[in-house]
């Protein structure tokens, strides 16, 4: 399809063809980027009309990935072609767009109406643009807010899949330490169980703490909108999730933090999963210095010989057959769910499931 | 008019300007967030401009986000009545 008043030829590739994707591979490996097509949900390639490749960009879903253009060409409006057309279909069925980019683009996507967010200096920012924003959600923040607390307010991120007695436990040391608890839940879909039900199950898991208040995650905290495995050649995959972690508290920290007058953040220490590892330690590094002290409490022991208590166990418990031991993890309320048959899609979808999370 | 879905028109190019228009519900009245890079010489022409049109098209309830590059005054005018046609689902005849 041949773009309105220019000389340059819009297309879409194939991703699942071998050829369409090499050709992409090409264009971008001399600039720095290593295309992963399964990372991506949509590409398009700009082409001009001898069939020269000229710009391309991809985008998973609300997240622009891999924009880029043609030394030669950026002067020309490729740039703002390729962005005004991944927009497009991505507004179709989102109110914002996001964009993951190196900290030297921000200007460019600046220029575009895009809104920094935060920088993981030297390789990552975060940008956006749309009817919703980061505006849209500390408004919601200060829906939240409890005026004049006694003593300190503290937070935890959660994503509950499913709520065990270890997450009970930390709660419950948070909140005997502390004059408020905002507890976020993950919102990102992307679990086992669904929100709405971990939502469900936190909620009656934590009703007898007064001073705990449910937070949704949103876009802005561990969501894949803001936490995408993406790009950059010469790195060692630990450095950018290093980057995409730090990324990821930097919002926490500047941008939500603030807003509730957090003070503290707990965390469960982790013994299983190396992401969540690095996460933690990313925590440990920056949050003293912006101001939000961190609280590690170590992970609770099962009753019986259970070991420590996770919510991986949970799911391989279940995945396993072996539900009898469910209870030495799980607090009344999660048994109950998993027992009654609202669990029963749950069950299916572990059964099937080779997921970490 | 009555305005269904969101819509949007023009681009991020030069001397363009990009039109997102959203529907919010009866009363809640216009939203409008404009972004120019005239903003300091035409910001409120272009204001007043968008809120002429709107008047003219009958559109009451709607968020609007307007990013200029330079565009001028008929460019502008074309954008936003093809924005809000395309969201109330007016097609060309």
């Amino acid at each position: 399809m041949i773009v309105e008043n220019t000389d340059f030829r819009i297309d879409e590739p194939d991703l699942s063809s071998g050829y369409d994707v090499a050709l992409i591979k090409r264009f971008l490996i001399p600039m720095g980027l290593n295309f992963q097509p399964g990372e991506v949900d949509y590409t398009v390639i700009l082409y001009t009309l001898n069939d020269e490749i000229i710009a391309t960009g991809s985008y998973q879903g609300r997240t622009l990935k891999y924009v880029a253009v043609a030394p030669n060409y950026r002067e020309t409006t490729a740039f703002a072609l390729v962005v005004t057309h991944l927009i497009e279909k991505v507004m179709e069925h989102n109110q914002q767009v996001f964009v993951f980019t190196r900290p030297e683009n921000i200007p460019y996507f600046e220029g575009l109406g895009f809104s920094h967010i935060a920088t993981a200096a030297p390789l990552i920012s975060i940008l956006e643009f749309g009817y919703k924003g980061l505006c849209d959600y500390q408004t919601y923040l200060r829906t939240l807010k409890c005026p004049s607390q006694l003593g300190v307010v503290s937070s935890i991120v959660m994503n509950g899949n499913p709520f065990t007695k270890g997450h009970q436990y930390l709660v419950e040391k948070a909140s005997a330490e502390s004059g408020l608890v905002y507890l976020f839940v993950v919102e990102e879909n992307r679990s086992v169980f669904s929100f709405d039900v971990r939502w469900e199950l936190i909620e009656r898991g934590t009703a007898h703490l007064p001073n705990v208040i449910l937070v949704k995650g949103g876009y802005y905290i561990v969501s894949s909108a803001t936490f995408p495995d993406y790009f950059l050649k010469s790195e060692e995959p630990g450095v950018i999730t290093q980057k995409q972690t730090e990324l990821d508290i930097r919002v926490f920290a500047n941008c939500i933090a603030p807003v509730l007058g957090i003070q503290r953040r707990y965390v469960g220490t982790e013994e299983y999963c190396a992401t969540t590892k690095l996460y933690n330690e990313t925590m440990k590094d920056i949050l003293p210095k912006e101001g939000v002290e961190l609280v590690e409490v170590p992970r609770k022991l099962a009753e019986g010989d259970g070991g420590l208590i996770s919510a991986t166990k949970v799911r391989e418990a279940i995945k396993d057959h072996k539900e009898e031991h469910l209870a030495d993890y799980l607090p009344a309320s999660t048994l109950d769910f998993i027992k009654s048959a609202r669990f029963e899609p749950f069950r299916e979808k572990i059964l099937v499931s080779e997921k970490r999370h | 008019m009555i305005l269904k879905e969101k819509a949007q028109a023009g681009t991020f190019e030069s001397s363009d300007i990009l039109i997102m228009v959203e529907p919010l519900e009866a009363g809640a009245g216009r939203k409008i967030e404009l972004k120019s890079i005239v903003m300091q010489q035409y910001g409120d022409d272009i204001l007043q401009q968008l809120h002429r049109e709107l008047d003219a098209l009958g559109v009451q309830d709607v968020r609007i986000i307007a990013n200029d590059k330079g565009a001028l005054a008929l460019t502008i005018s074309a954008r936003l009545e093809t924005a809000i046609k395309r969201s109330a689902g007016i097609k060309a005849s």
